[in-house]
């Protein structure tokens, strides 16, 4: 294994830590938050929150001025069968995007909720 | 409710913030010359205290007062029944809005002692500025804001200010350009509510 597949499994949240190896994505899907708006921004680590607070939309047009949305991808290694859900809470901005910083759920706390 | 036409400057307290520290200190100077020609402690305190004062005057008065009469203007809001569902605390002016009434309060900074509780269908106009400027990669902005008239009066209330110029993808621009649009369309909202649409 190369120090540079390791250096990527680190810091890379689509890549998985056991295997060092690329994530192949599964499925995504644009969420509202509609508690969180412009300025009042507070990170979440908790599931619970995001079950409670997240809104599925279609697009981006959807979503009005001033209030974040939130990218959920999952993603399955390929060698090892693991899954993995990145959350991706950003605020849009005409046609810009505010990047808050991703949340990583990678036990499955969100699976039920975001994909059935 | 305010009927009165909205002024975003008070002359009179405009001028005496100016001028009246000024006028202390040519009196302390006066009664200095007058009184204590040969010097002394008087001579001191009569050219010094007014210049000391005055200079903390400069620096902290103003601000003092508008922090205080905004906490004096939620205080009066709360009391007059006025639900606040969105504030917003600019530099120079603080904008209020009941959105279930659809009524709009301002203060200003340079007239801190009035406050105008009026309909928000008395805005004509609302919309936000970026302020982007410049070509190429030197394209950004220093201000960014959104703008509303009340009455023929417009005002403009920064949510983004700089002495330098940001890329216009940078997070502190977008923040200020989603927090204008985002008030362009709260005072929208508002002024619908007071209309009845």
């Amino acid at each position: 294994m190369g120090f540079f597949e390791k250096f990527l499994a680190k810091y890379q949240d689509d890549w998985c830590k056991e295997c060092n190896c690329a994530m192949e994505k599964l499925r995504k899907q644009l969420y509202a938050l509609p508690c969180m708006i412009v300025g009042h921004y507070t990170e979440h680590k908790n599931p619970e929150f995001y079950i409670k607070n997240l809104h599925k939309v279609e697009k981006k047009a959807d979503i009005p001025s001033g209030m974040y949305a939130c990218g959920a991808i999952q993603y399955r290694c390929p060698s090892c069968g693991k899954r993995v859900t990145l959350l991706d809470p950003f605020l849009p901005v005409r046609d810009e995007e505010k990047h808050e910083g991703n949340v990583l759920f990678c036990n499955g706390e969100l699976d039920q909720f975001l994909w059935w | 409710m305010s009927t009165k036409p909205v002024k975003k400057v008070n002359a009179v307290y405009l001028l005496a913030t100016i001028f009246l520290p000024i006028a202390i200190i040519v009196l302390g100077g006066f009664i200095g010359y007058q009184f204590f020609r040969d010097g002394g402690n008087g001579a001191v305190i009569c050219f010094m205290c007014p210049t000391a004062l005055a200079v903390i005057w400069w620096v902290f008065g103003t601000t003092t007062i508008w922090r205080m009469r905004k906490k004096n203007m939620m205080k009066v809001l709360d009391e007059q029944g006025f639900e606040r569902h969105q504030t917003f605390y600019g530099n120079n002016q603080t904008v209020v809005v009941d959105m279930k009434k659809g009524t709009v309060a301002m203060l200003f900074f340079w007239n801190p002692f009035e406050l105008y509780v009026l309909p928000a269908s008395r805005i004509s106009n609302a919309w936000s500025e970026d302020g982007a400027g410049g070509a190429g990669f030197l394209r950004g902005t220093s201000r960014v804001s959104f703008l509303f008239q009340v009455d023929g009066v417009k005002i403009r209330v920064d949510t983004f200010t700089s002495n330098q110029r940001w890329k216009m993808e940078d997070p502190k621009v977008l923040e200020g350009i989603s927090k204008a649009d985002r008030w362009v369309q709260v005072l929208e909202a508002a002024r619908q509510q007071s209309s009845g649409v």
